[in-house]
């Protein structure tokens, strides 16, 4: 093909903010960070921060434009999460254009797969919304939708973890209460990748962990980042600042301090492992004036975070997005409206991780459901996003020739080549005609979901892990459960 | 099944068109009958495809592909099946009623009735009643299929069934209508024997009217 001067856009484009706009955000970003400042709830933290040119003044940090730009600069924007099991298809590249989904963590209820009726999340249901995610095809990477409420309140993020892990080979994003937790969940992962140095190669999960908005970075936050940080574990530094209540109301304010909190966490990173994986993120919404509630189905959702990708992405980061999540407490309509359109601005965006896929009633309640429902919505937004490829061959005016006035394409050869590839195809939308519709019995949308995810729990097979790792997570559950019942343990006080 | 009958189903299966002429042949020569070939190669193969398509594994472009290696296996074995006086599945004739442009449904019907063994003659499209009844005379069809697509031409129908009735040629043939407009109860109001509510049941259609469904 003889072609000059011409340019391919291979998908959707989609831009809000100028370059002018960007630089100013990010200058807002900068001066935060260096007249503001955030409060540093971590001794150690501080040390490393002062030590790499931050000025520590007790427990408030500012840190200089140059040691930001710095940290920005060492963090990569391409890297590769991988399956525990070697599968390629479930490997995550992080990349530019790359738009991921999976669920989100920590709601304290579940809508159960058989009554359909919301109550406390429990242990086992872990296991069955891991193995949805391992099946979804749009589904890229795991979190559990919930709180493990029937084990000791110290565990739950533990047992999460040994819940999802034998269940999906897709990378996990992993959240935990302190660096017990943490610890635990790390020496299960290496042990399945084989060892420390081979997880650093091949990294298997995403450590998640979150600082306070407004402008505070919590021990725990901190404890976890380093101890992330020490062992290269990939790292997720994720504020959920609520525009009116704990950040500006306004989406370029939200936006602003919403990074700063981030970035002190970058700059930790980066001072202690340079070039670790690092996302900076965020659930960005408004607090409803009126309930009073974070919206989790507002527009400002995905405006917001359109925003903050673009920002991210102009800073060289790769961003932890939000999106098929709902203010709904049942599956029905608005449910349906938020996450579908959520879902779509994210993959326009090609924010990097898109998180609380199945998210209802404002995070209060995990749906598998909605879950999978949003992987249909998601299908059909990375059709729209893959766009139109334009050559000699999509443009077909030989077919178009050779079928003439009056004929059909049906049996071109043509046909037959892109059909499949050019057309998406839904699995639980319905285009069947009225009379096959009524033969299968009149399914609504919500019946063919409830249909797959049973059929999903009742055939799909995710791959083992290992032997040795099964044993591994065993013992550390049973360390852990005694040592949450030592009196050492009991009267432990917060450090700072 | 032997192989041979075997690798007929699985070319058919496939749409293979390279292979199938050869592997007919090589039928014959193992002296297998037309007959055998029809029924535990081609058609086995349809029956085949038929359960993947209604269930979503296979999709149109493929179907027809596989209907077009079958009919040139027809090709190849329907003198013998004449000349054995074996029965044929059938023959369906079709057409788009007058004042009606739009065919490409009614083309579908043709291809899967073909993929259905059928013998098929498509005499196109704004096709006058005068028209289907030359036709009928020409080619003696079991089932005649007419089709529309507008609500302005579907009457249309019903005009030509009452021209093949005043011509004394309704009780020699079924009479089959489909297109987006037409409904079960149309159908009944003008006095065809049967509706279908796309291409792959109204090959079904035609099965139960010659009675090999």
């Amino acid at each position: 093909m003889k072609r000059t001067n011409y340019r391919v856009n291979s998908g959707v484009r989609f831009q809000m903010l100028s370059n002018d706009q960007l630089e100013e955000l990010f200058g807002g970003v900068l001066h935060v960070l260096e007249v503001t400042g955030l409060e540093v709830h971590h001794a150690e933290s501080r040390d490393i921060l002062k030590k790499a040119g931050a000025w520590v003044d007790g427990k408030r940090v500012r840190i200089p434009r140059w040691l930001v730009k710095k940290s920005l600069s060492l963090a990569p924007r391409s890297f590769t999460l991988f399956a525990r099991d070697g599968n390629p298809k479930h490997n995550i590249h992080i990349g530019p254009g790359r738009a991921h989904f999976g669920p989100g963590p920590t709601c304290p209820n579940f809508i159960d797969i058989e009554t359909l009726e919301r109550r406390p999340y429990i242990k086992s249901d872990v296991p069955l919304v891991a193995k949805v995610v391992d099946a979804l095809p749009n589904i890229d990477f795991c979190e559990s939708l919930g709180t493990v409420n029937d084990v000791h309140h110290d565990l739950g993020a533990l047992y999460e973890f040994a819940g999802m892990f034998p269940n999906t080979s897709k990378p996990i994003v992993a959240w935990s209460y302190d660096k017990f937790d943490s610890q635990a969940i790390h020496k299960i992962a290496i042990t399945e990748a084989g060892g420390q140095e081979a997880f650093e190669q091949r990294p298997n999960y995403v450590h998640y962990c979150e600082p306070l908005s407004p402008l505070v970075s919590t021990f725990e936050a901190l404890d976890k980042l380093v101890f992330a940080a020490k062992h290269r574990i990939p790292l997720i530094f994720t504020p959920c600042p609520i525009a009116g209540g704990t950040a500006p109301v306004t989406a370029a304010g939200i936006i602003t301090q919403g990074a700063a909190e981030s970035w002190m966490g970058l700059t930790i990173a980066q001072a202690i492992k340079p070039g670790l994986p690092f996302f900076m993120g965020g659930v960005y919404s408004v607090m409803d004036m009126n309930t009073m509630v974070l919206a989790y189905g507002a527009p400002e959702l995905p405006l917001m975070m359109a925003g903050l990708t673009e920002l991210a992405h102009y800073a060289g980061l790769p961003l932890w997005q939000t999106g098929g999540c709902t203010d709904s407490k049942v599956f029905d309509e608005q449910a349906i409206i938020e996450g579908s359109m959520s879902v779509f601005f994210s993959a326009l965006t090609g924010g990097d991780l898109c998180h609380d896929v199945g998210y209802t009633e404002s995070a209060m309640t995990g749906s598998v459901f909605q879950l999978c429902a949003m992987d249909e919505a998601i299908g059909y937004s990375r059709r729209i996003t893959r766009g139109i490829e334009v050559n000699d061959d999509t443009l077909a005016v030989d077919v178009i020739h050779d079928v003439g006035p009056n004929g059909h394409y049906l049996r071109q050869a043509h046909t037959r080549r892109y059909y499949r590839n050019e057309f998406w195809y839904p699995k639980l939308c319905d285009r069947r005609n009225y009379e096959e519709w009524e033969l299968m019995g009149k399914q609504s949308f919500k019946d063919r979901v409830v249909a797959r995810v049973h059929d999903i729990l009742a055939t799909h097979q995710p791959s083992a892990i290992k032997p040795e790792t099964e044993k591994v997570m065993q013992e550390l559950i049973e360390e852990a459960e005694d040592r949450v019942l030592t009196d050492e343990w009991i009267n432990r006080k917060p450090a700072d | 099944m032997s192989e041979i009958l075997e690798q007929i189903a699985t070319a058919v299966i496939e749409g293979d068109l390279d292979e199938i002429e050869d592997l007919t042949e090589d039928a014959l020569d193992e002296d297998l009958s037309a007959q055998e070939i029809l029924d535990g190669g081609l058609m086995a193969g349809m029956d085949h495809v038929g359960v993947e398509f209604k269930a979503g594994n296979m999709f149109v472009p493929e179907v027809l592909r596989s209907a077009k290696t079958m009919q040139t296996a027809m090709d190849i074995i329907k003198p013998l099946l004449i000349e054995s006086g074996s029965k044929m599945v059938g023959k369906v004739l079709l057409g788009t009623v007058k004042g009606d442009l739009h065919d490409i449904g009614k083309n579908l019907v043709g291809m899967m009735c073909e993929g259905a063994g059928f013998e098929v003659n498509d005499i196109g499209k704004d096709v006058d009643p005068d028209g289907f009844i030359a036709a009928i005379k020409e080619f003696e069809p079991d089932i005649v299929g007419m089709s529309a697509l507008l609500t302005t031409t579907m009457r249309a129908m019903e005009h030509t069934i009452k021209a093949l009735e005043e011509a004394g040629l309704r009780d020699q043939v079924k009479v089959m209508i489909g297109g987006a407009p037409v409904t079960q109860a149309f159908a009944d109001q003008i006095g065809a024997d049967g509706y279908a509510s796309n291409a792959a049941s109204a090959a079904d259609l035609a099965k139960q009217f010659v009675g090999t469904a």
